[in-house]
């Protein structure tokens, strides 16, 4: 896994992948998603895909591969080093959407929802093993919200592939198994090596596990607020847990579309109001067009 | 920073400005500086900012670029008021002819300049009296009359409007240089530049500088030079047509109301111009346009680090 | 009318505090950030700028900002100019000196690219057109 590729743009999207096996081009092959980091208010959120020939499946049952939470960091290391190894049938790929991407598209004008995010990721992976070639038939995805839905979605994109969207899928299927470990091991390096964009100096980095419920990750975010920028790009700030600090103790900022502005609630009546209002002080000087449509004034002071 | 009690009210104590470089020309004495105060504006007979260099050697008028819903780096701080003031020369004259003009209305008579520009409520206005340059083209305007040494002035309406002419016609020049569009409200300086060619007119060219020269003269004058430049007075409030910033990119939601015409400045006054309303809310959600597009996560993205 | 006869209406422009005064980054951003004082851009800022496709990218609290480089035009040099000390009463004077000095800023719009027609941009058209309204017109004409 060369992770460095992704730690050259951690601000961006980065997508890792094994070479993709001659076999899985000429045989029928199943594929599983899994995601890992979703919950952290910390660090990138990885999506991983694993596929193999259909007729490789048993083998992945006898790796004992199991769903990636029930194992130790070590193990998953281990298992991932072994899964990497298996390079005449396994293939895996993975797509590491940085905290900042989480963060900004969460935010945009028009809000673009995790879920929305997580499932556009797990169909570009997809259509990444595709293009790559991979024979497709199967395919095996640990459910992001409700099931049906989406698996409705996936069958519309997909509608050759035989889909499978099931909640705890990392448990019931060792493809899906393979490609949570792969995400785990991922994200749980990307996090270690973080490399802060900013220029933090001697930053604490001891900020736990990422979850917004760890003591320590809540304390990291208490003590590692900056009151003008709020936090470095390691920090989801579209978490609730990092935007109520925001929020409550760092400088406020107002934005053009923020909602929930006392002026906006009104805003719809108020304008019509005074836009008959104004006829009347139409006598009144009015700037030339040019002034108005540069936004330029005259002042009276400094 | 220590505050003194008196200045808790949130006063801005900073100011990005854009000034001419001539502004920064060093004081002849030291301790003399550049000085800002408050002239009576000629066009609204209100009070407005401007600047004197040191020495008064040249007068500027300041104008501030303001919109919603901006704040400044400055190095290392912060600037909360996110106003750009410009320090642009300003021919001084202007401000002289208004005091010629009253003088003219009040007494009639051939005056010494400085026995005109005199008002109670701009201390200041007797600064202009020592803009060698205004005081040199006092002729544009008036009639003089020299009395031993002493010089002595009375408005003259038909060479302020010669003068006024030529201001226009340079003007003019400047505004097709620089490709401002003096035509259809629709503007957008990448989509108008060929559009402009086609359908603006001399006389729109015209009706424009006349409306920047206005903003320096009182409304009586400015009249009087709409006749002079031989432009039809236009009877309805169209005469400037209404001022609609539209973005290229909101043509097609605007285009989707019918009651396009309440759209124009006031309502984007009131209301910050990206700021959508409900309608165009699920106009845009249905236009993904503006949605990051999930392949650009996934092409190698030609960024590289500064 | 209001009588405006006081001090206060004039404030000194200390230009010999110019000599000293060194150049500054400096940002136009789309957001009102209310508070006036330390902003440590270059740690958290200045890094974080990438320069993209068509523009120069960052994020500011979590949401995506583009820019531009806009340069002052030419003849004209962009000032930061501060009061240190607002006087209490009226009759003191005021007076404002030099901090800094710019010849370009950035300005950074909330996701949209930054293109000409952004009020920004066009209001630098003004000293161009104020010029040649403002300009001593030629007597020979």
């Amino acid at each position: 896994m060369e992770l460095e590729k992704f730690e050259r743009n951690n601000w961006g999207s980065c997508r890792l992948s094994s070479l993709v096996p001659p076999l899985c081009r000429n045989q029928h092959c199943c594929l599983g998603i899994d995601e890992a980091g979703r919950g952290p208010v910390l660090g990138p959120m990885v999506y991983g895909i694993c596929f193999c020939p259909l007729s490789n499946k048993q083998d992945l049952e006898e790796l004992k591969v199991a769903d990636s939470k029930t194992l130790s960091e070590a193990e998953r290391e281990r298992l991932f080093e072994k899964l990497d190894s298996l390079k005449e049938y396994l293939g895996w790929a993975l797509q590491i959407l940085s905290p900042n991407v989480i963060s900004t598209s969460m935010q945009q004008r028009v809000k673009y929802n995790l879920n929305a995010l997580s499932h556009d990721t797990a169909i570009a992976l997809i259509q990444y093993a595709l293009d790559s070639g991979v024979q497709l038939r199967e395919v095996f995805v640990d459910t992001v919200g409700p099931a049906e839905k989406y698996q409705e979605k996936l069958k519309q994109r997909f509608p050759e592939l035989e889909i499978t969207v099931k909640p705890k899928a990392d448990s019931l299927f060792p493809i899906v198994s393979a490609a949570s470990i792969c995400a785990k091991v991922a994200r749980d390096r990307a996090v270690k090596s973080w490399k802060f964009l900013e220029d933090l100096g001697d930053v604490n980095l001891d900020y736990g596990s990422g979850y917004p419920n760890d003591p320590k990750t809540k304390e990291w975010l208490a003590r590692n607020l900056d009151p003008v920028f709020g936090y470095p790009q390691f920090v989801r700030f579209s978490w609730s847990t990092a935007q109520t600090i925001v929020d409550s103790r760092a400088v406020p900022v107002r934005w053009d579309d923020c909602d929930g502005d006392e002026k906006s609630s009104s805003k719809g009546s108020q304008s019509m109001l005074s836009f008959f209002a104004r006829k009347k002080d139409d006598t009144k000087h009015q700037p030339h067009r040019f002034f108005q449509e540069r936004k330029l004034e005259t002042v009276k002071d400094l | 920073m220590s505050r003194k009690p008196c200045e808790a009210a949130a006063r801005p104590d900073q100011w990005v400005l854009i000034a001419r470089d001539s502004l920064l020309d060093l004081p002849k004495k030291p301790g003399d500086g550049a000085l800002f105060t408050r002239l009576r504006n000629p066009s609204t007979g209100e009070g407005a900012l401007f600047l004197f260099s040191s020495c008064a050697q040249q007068l500027f008028e300041i104008k501030v670029f303001k919109e919603d819903y901006h704040s400044w780096f400055v190095g290392q701080t912060v600037q909360h008021d996110g106003r750009l003031f410009f320090a642009t020369p300003m021919d001084a004259l202007f401000l002289i002819l208004y005091y010629l003009i009253k003088a003219e209305k009040e007494q009639g008579k051939f005056q010494p300049v400085d026995q005109v520009v005199v008002d109670e409520a701009f201390p200041s206005s007797c600064i202009l009296l020592q803009c060698t340059r205004a005081m040199q083209s006092l002729h544009h305007v008036t009639e003089e009359k020299e009395i031993g040494s002493k010089k002595f002035y009375k408005y003259n309406k038909e060479k302020t409007l010669k003068w006024l002419k030529k201001k226009v016609v340079q003007t003019v020049k400047a505004l097709k240089s620089n490709n401002i569009c003096v035509g259809g409200s629709v503007h957008s300086a990448t989509f108008i530049r060929s559009k402009q060619m086609l359908d603006v007119t001399e006389e729109d060219y015209t009706r424009y500088a006349h409306g920047l020269i206005s903003e320096y003269v009182p409304e009586e004058l400015s009249a009087d030079l709409l006749k002079y430049l031989e432009l039809p007075e236009l009877s309805s409030p169209a005469a400037q047509p209404p001022v609609k910033k539209r973005k290229v990119s909101d043509v097609l939601v605007e285009a989707e109301e019918d009651y396009t015409k309440f759209n124009s400045t006031d309502l984007k006054k009131k209301k910050p111009s990206n700021k959508m309303t409900a309608a165009q809310k699920s106009l845009a959600k249905v236009d993904k346009s503006g949605m990051k597009n999930i392949s650009s996560f996934f092409s190698p993205k030609s960024v590289s680090k500064k | 009318m209001m009588c405006e006869n006081q001090p206060g209406a004039l404030i000194k422009m200390d230009l010999g505090s110019l000599t000293q005064t060194a150049h500054d980054p400096i940002h136009l951003l789309p957001c009102e950030i209310q508070y006036d004082g330390h902003a440590a851009v270059d740690k958290y800022f200045t890094p974080t700028i990438c320069q993209g496709v068509s523009a120069k990218e960052v994020s500011f609290r979590g949401r995506p900002l583009k820019g531009q480089e806009i340069k002052i035009p030419a003849g004209y040099i962009g000032l930061v100019v501060e009061e240190n000390h607002r006087p209490c009463s009226e009759e003191e004077g005021r007076t404002v000196c030099m901090k800094s000095t710019f010849l370009s800023f950035t300005q950074w719009n909330l996701e949209t690219l930054p293109s000409a027609d952004d009020c920004a941009m066009m209001s630098l058209m003004w000293p161009k057109i104020s010029e040649a309204i403002h300009r001593p017109v030629d007597s020979e004409e």
